[in-house]
């Protein structure tokens, strides 16, 4: 076969399968969309308020992926992203009266701070020196919040000031719901645009082969550093839409317990896929309310799905979907 | 174009490649043999920033890019394979073609987050001109497939792909034809004269005889670190050093 | 105040270095790093307080069954936990390191709550009195215990031949197969062993402190700030790396702010990692290129 038969066969069907692929996408997200928005007519107020948790963990799990899984280091920070999220919202809101907007961008702007500092010694050292940093970064971010009490109000946490807004239709949680839907949207979109891209696609090289990576003219440093910051981005707005959730803000919420909620959802979801996190997140959230009554439960079942994960699906949920439905496979997952 | 001037190469304590100097210039295609430690990688990884010469100067067009980072002479035009792992496993060859236009691609992290026009467009004309560049190779067959799961002939391809795709001016193959059958050789070997008719400078380190004695210009042989050496296939192939070196005999 | 803190320091530093030498030479024996060795020694403290109060035997007793226990406990995460996953990738590994911790922490909490427990000293007496310096006698055997646990460590690491091969294998599991290594029970055995110091550290430990199913967390921190500070994978470095910590916690304690001594360790960590992460006592390994 010649080379130009070969090219032009295979460009025609590319063309044809993409757009075929691309019309079944539209379809797909239009329907899903018009579900998401009309749930709240389908739910009480207490389901209200659990799936809104779910819309949050969904924003912290694809923020989360963004490291873990794509630019594929080991980093126990997140719960340290999340929590400096939701105590800028809360703290802006509470000390500054900021309007709802503010305090949330407040949110990712520290949360990406927390990532760019975080990234910092991943320029030098890698794999479990930047574990252990990171590791370090989190509990002592929690020692902050205790004890620099006259700004975090200390152990006992604060209430965050409840935005009229929210109130406007009807329920407080449904309220809620359209405002944490609408950012999980753009942001989770804005996260799939730019794994697409060729700051995506540095990641994955990064994680593949640091120094095929370097060869291709990749700046590993400033790799990880997006990654990073745009990993502590999104979990930083998710911070920000906890408190509002909860009305509350504690540093209990962002210890030991959240980051092992936050690695099982991400390894039952599937290490570099947007789909599968989501998808793991609304699977495991519901989980913590189920469990919080019985000492050491929570523990036990989450590191029980970690392990039987790593033994016998380690590419999660992405991975299975990716095997049954071509269509709906991820650009970049891994192989 | 790319000049070595008496470059020293230590690492641990062992001086790797010793008071070495060579020139390539367009179009041609320089060898590098010699037995197994003698500083042929490690060449390799001084003039692509992977390894800082200890001494000596690696000069591009002229211009001095000793101790500057692998990202940095990759940007110069510079373009280099690893022994066995250069090619991104996970990722599919359409992507690891794309990667090679890492740094010709002109979209912005603003742009491609809130999804601009520009920087749409720029991604799809890098994915058009990856998708050109492996169908002048003859294997856009393989776009889709991840590159970890190609045989080692094809891996070879998409990582000379991915190079030319970057324009690059200087290819650097670090023993291309390992695990390559006696085909694949030869198509590799056609490849290769193909580039450098193009002007495309090619330094290539290899073991396998049948082709270095085919396609270079100039073979160079390196022992214990030193050139011991420099001169055209069939000359070197009467060499009595070399021979010694090889064989191990006086 | 001076020397009362840094004794004081080397005290605890003394069971940092055992935890941390633990980890080390778990590291170097199998390149894994293991987030859930802080869970071996909070296993280690309930199993001598369980067997110690819970059935009322006597010290000796007690004790030599949790070493017992905890030696068997690490030899059963590697064989259940860890060997299946063959050859999977860091990120695998360093998981189930920390989905085993957190299973260990549950099993814990579960069965004896968020309370905190108590044991008694194992050495009982007056403190005494050195002008400056007052010590208990239970500080002395938490010195001696350590030493003498961390001094047999580097006799079998550098003298012993066993010790020499064992430090082989880490570096070419191949080539210590080929020399007649059983490395799976090797890699078993180390697990077993680095468990076991953990219990170690809790004997001489838990006395002093409480024990309660979170203790493993800070141990693990202190642990890894002891062997980043000496350089991480050094034998000697985690052991200088564990008193240091011990006294720089003491110190900053001391002479500053009592709520520092918690973060003490988080400040090394990040401090070291940031600007020496070679480790103030190691020396840089380059890999080879």
């Amino acid at each position: 076969m010649s080379k130009t038969a070969d090219s032009s066969a295979t460009g025609n069907y590319r063309v044809n399968h993409l757009a075929r692929g691309r019309t079944l996408r539209g379809l797909g997200l239009a329907t899903c969309l018009a579900l998401l928005l009309g749930l709240p007519l389908l739910v009480n107020e207490y389901q209200q308020f659990v799936v809104n948790t779910m819309v949050i963990y969904a924003l912290i799990a694809v923020g989360f992926n963004v490291v873990l899984g794509y630019l594929g280091q080991l980093a126990f920070a997140n719960a340290a992203f999340f929590g400096v999220g939701a105590y800028a919202t809360g703290l802006t809101m509470v000390h500054l009266a900021l309007p709802l907007p503010l305090a949330l961008l407040a949110a990712g702007a520290a949360g990406t701070v927390a990532g760019i500092a975080v990234a910092l010694p991943a320029l030098r050292v890698q794999g479990h020196y930047l574990a252990i940093f990171t590791l370090a970064f989190g509990e002592l971010m929690r020692w902050v919040y205790v004890h620099a009490d006259a700004v975090t109000f200390g152990p006992s946490g604060f209430n965050v000031p409840r935005p009229a807004a929210l109130g406007l239709l009807g329920s407080p949680e449904r309220g809620k719901y359209y405002l944490f839907l609408a950012v999980a949207i753009i942001a989770i979109g804005a996260t799939v645009r730019l794994l697409r891209s060729r700051f995506g696609r540095a990641f994955v090289a990064v994680r593949n082969n640091e120094r095929a990576a370097a060869s291709l003219g990749v700046s590993v440093a400033r790799a990880k550093i997006i990654a990073f910051g745009w990993s502590g981005f999104l979990v930083g707005v998710a911070g920000g839409l906890y408190a509002l959730l909860n009305g509350r803000v504690t540093p209990d919420s962002f210890g030991l317990a959240q980051l092992l909620l936050n690695f099982a959802i991400v390894m039952i979801g599937g290490l570099g896929s947007v789909l599968g996190s989501i998808l793991g997140a609304i699977l495991l959230t519901g989980a913590p309310e189920l469990l919080r009554n019985f000492a050491g439960i929570e523990e036990i079942v989450f590191s029980l799905l970690l392990i039987g994960v790593l033994f016998f699906m380690p590419k999660g949920i992405g991975g299975l979907i990716a095997a049954r439905i071509p269509a709906l496979r991820e650009p970049l997952h891994r192989e | 174009m790319l000049e070595v001037r008496s470059i020293t190469v230590r690492f641990a304590g062992l001086t790797a490649v010793s008071d070495l100097s060579f020139d390539v210039g367009e179009g041609e295609i320089l060898a590098i043999m010699g037995p197994n430690g003698a500083g042929k990688t490690s060449a390799f990884n001084a003039i692509t920033g992977f390894a800082r010469p200890a001494a000596g100067e690696v000069l591009f067009d002229g211009r001095s890019i000793t101790g500057l980072k692998p990202d940095a002479i990759a940007a110069l035009g510079i373009r280099r394979t690893f022994q066995n792992n250069g090619i991104l496993r996970e990722m599919s060859v359409l992507e690891n073609v794309l990667m090679g236009l890492e740094l010709s691609t002109a979209s912005s992290m603003a742009g491609v987050v809130f999804g601009l026009p520009s920087s749409v467009r720029a991604e799809q004309e890098a994915v058009a001109a990856a998708y050109a560049q492996l169908a002048s190779l003859g294997v856009s067959a393989l776009a889709e497939r991840p590159a970890g799961s190609l045989s080692f002939g094809q891996q070879r391809l998409v990582e000379i792909c991915r190079a030319l795709v970057s324009g690059a001016r200087l290819i650097m193959l670090d023993e291309p034809a390992v695990g390559l059958s006696p085909m694949e050789r030869l198509q590799l070997g056609e490849v290769l004269r193909d580039l450098a008719a193009r002007g495309i400078a090619i330094v290539l380190v290899e073991h396998v005889q049948d082709l270095v004695m085919a396609v270079s210009d100039r073979v160079l042989v390196l022992n214990y670190g030193k050139k011991i050496a420099e001169a055209a296939p069939e000359e070197v192939r009467r060499n009595k050093l070399v021979l010694e070196a090889y064989l191990g005999t006086a | 105040m001076l020397a009362q803190l840094a004794i004081s320091g080397i005290v605890v530093g003394s069971v940092y270095a055992l935890v941390a030498l633990g980890m080390t030479i778990l590291f170097r024996a199998t390149s894994i790093v293991n987030f859930g060795h802080g869970e071996f020694f909070m296993l280690g403290a309930f199993a001598i307080y369980v067997l110690k109060q819970g059935f009322g035997w006597s010290y000796p007793v007690a004790i030599a069954i949790a070493f017992g226990l905890l030696f068997l406990v690490g030899v059963l995460v590697e064989r259940v936990l860890i060997r299946p996953l063959g050859s999977a990738p860091f990120l695998s590994f360093a998981m189930m390191t920390v989905a085993f911790s957190f299973l260990f922490k549950g099993l814990t909490r579960f069965f004896y709550g968020r309370d905190v427990s108590m044991l008694p000293p194992l050495l009982n007496g007056e403190p005494l009195d050195f002008g400056s310096v007052v010590l208990f006698p239970q500080d002395f055997l938490v010195i001696a215990g350590a030493g003498a646990t961390m001094t047999i460590f580097f006799l079998f690491f550098e003298y012993t031949q066993v010790g020499k091969i064992v430090q082989a294998a880490s570096q070419a599991p191949r080539g210590a197969a080929l020399v007649g290594i059983n490395v799976p029970a090797f890699h078993s055995a180390m697990w077993g062993v680095a468990a076991l110091t953990g219990a170690v550290a809790a004997l001489l430990i838990a006395p002093s402190t409480l024990v309660y199913p979170d203790m493993g967390g800070q141990m693990l921190v202190h642990a890894f700030a002891a062997m980043t500070l000496g350089g991480f994978g050094s034998l000697g470095g985690a052991v200088l790396g564990g008193l240091s910590l011990g006294i720089i916690e003491n110190l900053m304690g001391g002479y500053v702010s009592s709520s520092l001594v918690e973060i003490s360790a988080y400040l090394v960590i990040m401090l070291v990692l940031l600007v020496r992460p070679q480790g103030v006592f190691g020396e840089w390994r380059t890999s080879r290129v």
